[in-house]
């Protein structure tokens, strides 16, 4: 490769905001208050925890005979698994619809999907009254293949623990390729089996989620009329999967422009604009699908009375309705400030959606009610600020974050000549090319 | 001409898609929509009418599961004001603000002949006695989801909420004691046999005898039971309307029948899962055939290491 010809692709590129590559969050320290008050609240939810395993689930939490689900399950699980579907459905958008635009989110969605799935199945551990007999779920002529709770529990696993880890592995490779010249024949060699399995894994990462995010729906189907009309319906699990996907285009997107605001990065208008589509499209189509079926069933009244169903029912239309059209807006005004507050609001939406059915319209008798108690409402949240401790220490470590390849020199010059004692996090000792440079200038 | 592997796979899906799309969706009747009677069903019938309200199963019940007395209450006396984590069995009372007719009624596990419970248990720790048809929860496979006391109908199990190890109580027919030959503890106590215990198919004999001798002093002139909700082994007979007593009207088909249908077909034999996955890899090896290429050319352009 011929160094004219490098430089000349350089400098076109250097002034272009065109999303081409991930880079680490550099500058930034990891441990902060902000990082430091989360690790507090994990530390609570640990200690919590330990005393929920002894005490049993009644002493902490709200959930009573009538109310048997908290919102550990119908928040954590449901919802948030729902926000982290993004490994499927930015995945399927990119992979198998080919919006190749799409490819440089991957790595946020996959890292999202990741940590909600894994916060998500610990506090579903934490959930379960005799989680130590869990172990059935290796001896498959015990499951009960036609619980959709079944399908819930053992695909999820399944799912975090093997599709997905597997697709989080590059980023940590390439991590080592940087740190260490004597590690790459190593990571070469894990590359190229990697490279052999991945259409295998990429399709199991797709199905499986596919298979449980519509099973969470058929959860409530066998609840039948305690759930009220407006939302128990055959269709729960195509509308708990279509609110999955544009819940999370919604968070692998806005939290990728959340992310480039705090730590200064440029957008690429093209890559948002085309996700912002996509998810516009999924919104008003759930949408249909949603009024559609009321309509034909002939629930619709009930949504004109003045009831709290009928409030959460037209809140959430609204708030999902409302953020699609300013996903809209923004595609033809070209506003970010538009384009975010769209995904903050349909997600919100899809939010309400994914926790009525369990919770908010669940009416097992009249006199029923759940309340989340303190201690469960923590133990909640420190798993939720287990996730965002995770996400921040990664996307500092390891290269998720979009950037324009400018991004990319900036980091290594940075660490060159502003940090040159910093050793160990391999991005920066050799230069950005990747060739190691202790070889031909012998110092070091 | 020779065939190629690819052309032998692609074949064959081409075949199998329609055959299994067909097969998965059209069947008739599923296994699991069949809704088969027990060998030898057992079976209660708890007539409304003649139940004095006294509880004496009440306290037989906890006697014979050796449970203790509930009597949080008062911390006096057994005196559980619902189905509970020490209460398989209880006695409640309907009676109507307007004074007419109240009636007692037997809150207890109705041994569905299609049981919810069962159909949405995980690890089948809830699950059908294939011969007597009693519905039995054991410790060994319960993960404490819950979600028994979510799909019941007539909400009956009840999760223990205090303590490391919690169990879920249920009215489990007394199995300990039918295994030696005896009744269970409710029926055995009952001094105006308004619960009475014996093989379902006589219950029911009975029970219609009984609605046929008394035209009109019944609610409806039927048993509920027979039919609702696919069928229970439990059967009930009461003058006020069984929705007041807790028993909903379900239908003749079972809660799992009717609402799992769809995903009972999407999962049946696996095949439809099976098919969508060989397609996706089909689909994303091609994806990523294109996108190394385009990753690679992108590398000798920028000379920096393509990122998958």
């Amino acid at each position: 490769m011929s160094s004219t010809a490098m430089s000349t692709v350089r400098e076109t590129d250097r002034d272009s905001d065109r999303w081409e590559r991930t880079v680490p969050v550099f500058g930034f320290p990891v441990v902060n208050g902000f990082f430091l008050s989360l690790s507090g609240l994990v530390l609570v939810a640990l200690a919590l925890t330990a005393y929920r395993e002894l005490a049993g689930l009644g002493p902490v939490s709200g959930m009573n005979d009538a109310f048997g689900w908290g919102i550990w399950k119908t928040f954590n699980v449901m919802v948030l698994t729902a926000l982290g579907s993004g490994a499927f459905a930015v995945g399927i958008a990119a992979w198998v619809f080919r919006r190749k635009k799409l490819h440089v989110l991957m790595r946020m969605a996959l890292l999202t999907s990741f940590l909600s799935y894994a916060c998500g199945l610990l506090l579903l551990g934490i959930d379960a009254g005799r989680p130590w007999n869990f172990y059935w779920i290796v001896f498959p002529w015990r499951w009960n293949m036609h619980s959709p709770l079944a399908e819930v529990a053992i695909c999820m696993s399944i799912y975090a623990m093997i599709p997905l880890a597997i697709e989080n592995i590059p980023p940590v490779l390439e991590r080592l390729w940087y740190f260490d010249s004597r590690l790459r024949p190593g990571v070469q060699k894990i590359e190229k089996v990697l490279r052999y399995f991945f259409p295998w894994i990429i399709a199991a990462a797709y199905l499986l989620p596919g298979m449980h995010q519509s099973s969470l729906g058929a959860l409530m189907l066998l609840a039948g009329e305690r759930v009220h009309p407006l939302w128990q319906t055959a269709w729960l699990p195509v509308l708990y999967l279509g609110a999955a996907t544009f819940m999370s285009f919604g968070c692998v997107a806005g939290t990728t422009m959340l992310c480039c605001l705090v730590w200064k990065r440029a957008m690429d208008m093209e890559v948002l604009d085309e996700a912002a589509r996509i998810t516009a499209w999924l919104i008003f189509g759930w949408l249909g699908l949603r009024l559609l079926d009321i309509l034909f069933r002939g629930a619709f009244v009930t949504a004109l009375h003045l009831d709290r169903f009928a409030a959460v029912f037209w809140l959430e239309v609204l708030l999902v309705s409302v953020g699609g059209l300013l996903l809209l807006r923004s595609l033809r005004t070209g506003e970010k400030r538009s384009m975010f507050l769209g995904y903050v609001l349909s997600s919100a939406g899809g939010m309400i959606y994914r926790f009525s059915p369990t919770t908010l319209a669940f009416r097992p008798n009249p006199e029923a009610l759940y309340f989340p108690a303190t201690v469960e409402v923590l133990v909640s949240l420190g798993f939720i600020s287990l996730g965002v401790v995770g996400f921040l220490v990664a996307v500092k470590r390891f290269a998720i974050l979009p950037a324009p390849l400018h991004e990319w020199y900036d980091m290594a010059s940075y660490f060159r000549f502003r940090r040159p004692y910093i050793r160990w996090t391999g991005y920066f000792k050799y230069g950005y090319f990747g060739e190691d440079e202790t070889e031909t200038n012998g110092d070091d | 001409m020779a065939i190629t592997r690819r052309q032998l796979i692609t074949g064959i899906a081409k075949a199998g898609v329609p055959a299994a799309i067909a097969g998965s969706v059209c069947t008739g009747k599923l296994h699991a929509e069949s809704i088969e009677m027990p060998s030898a069903a057992v079976g209660m019938l708890y007539d409304a009418t003649i139940c004095i309200g006294c509880k004496a199963c009440v306290a037989a019940c906890a006697e014979a599961n050796d449970t203790p007395p509930d009597t949080r209450g008062d911390a006096l006396h057994q005196a559980p004001s619902d189905l509970n984590d020490l209460t398989r069995n209880v006695i409640k009372l309907y009676k109507p603000e307007d004074g007419s007719v109240f009636s007692f009624v037997k809150r207890q596990c109705m041994h569905c002949l299609d049981p919810a419970c069962a159909a949405g248990c995980p690890f089948q720790a809830l699950h059908k006695d294939p011969e007597t048809g009693v519905v039995n929860w054991s410790a060994e496979e319960c993960i404490g989801c819950r979600y028994c006391t979510i799909t019941c109908p007539y909400h009956i199990p009840r999760f223990q909420w205090v303590g490391f190890n919690p169990r879920v109580t249920k009215c489990e027919f007394c199995s300990h004691r039918l295994a030696k030959g005896l009744k269970p503890g409710c029926t055995s106590v009952c001094p105006t046999g308004a619960v009475i215990f014996g093989p379902r198919p006589v219950l029911l004999r009975e029970a219609k005898k009984r609605v046929q001798n008394n035209p009109g002093h019944y609610y409806q002139n039927r048993v509920y039971g027979e039919t609702d909700n696919g069928g229970t082994q439990v059967l009930y007979l009461s003058k006020v309307p069984f929705e007041k007593l807790g028993l909903p009207e379900l239908g003749p088909e079972s809660v799992p029948a009717k609402t799992l249908r769809w995903q009972r077909r999407f999962y049946q034999y696996f095949a439809l899962p099976a098919i969508l996955y060989a397609g996706l890899v089909q689909v994303i090896r091609k994806s990523l055939n294109g996108h190394e290429l385009e990753a690679h050319e992108r590398e000798k352009e920028t000379g920096l290491r393509a990122q998958l």
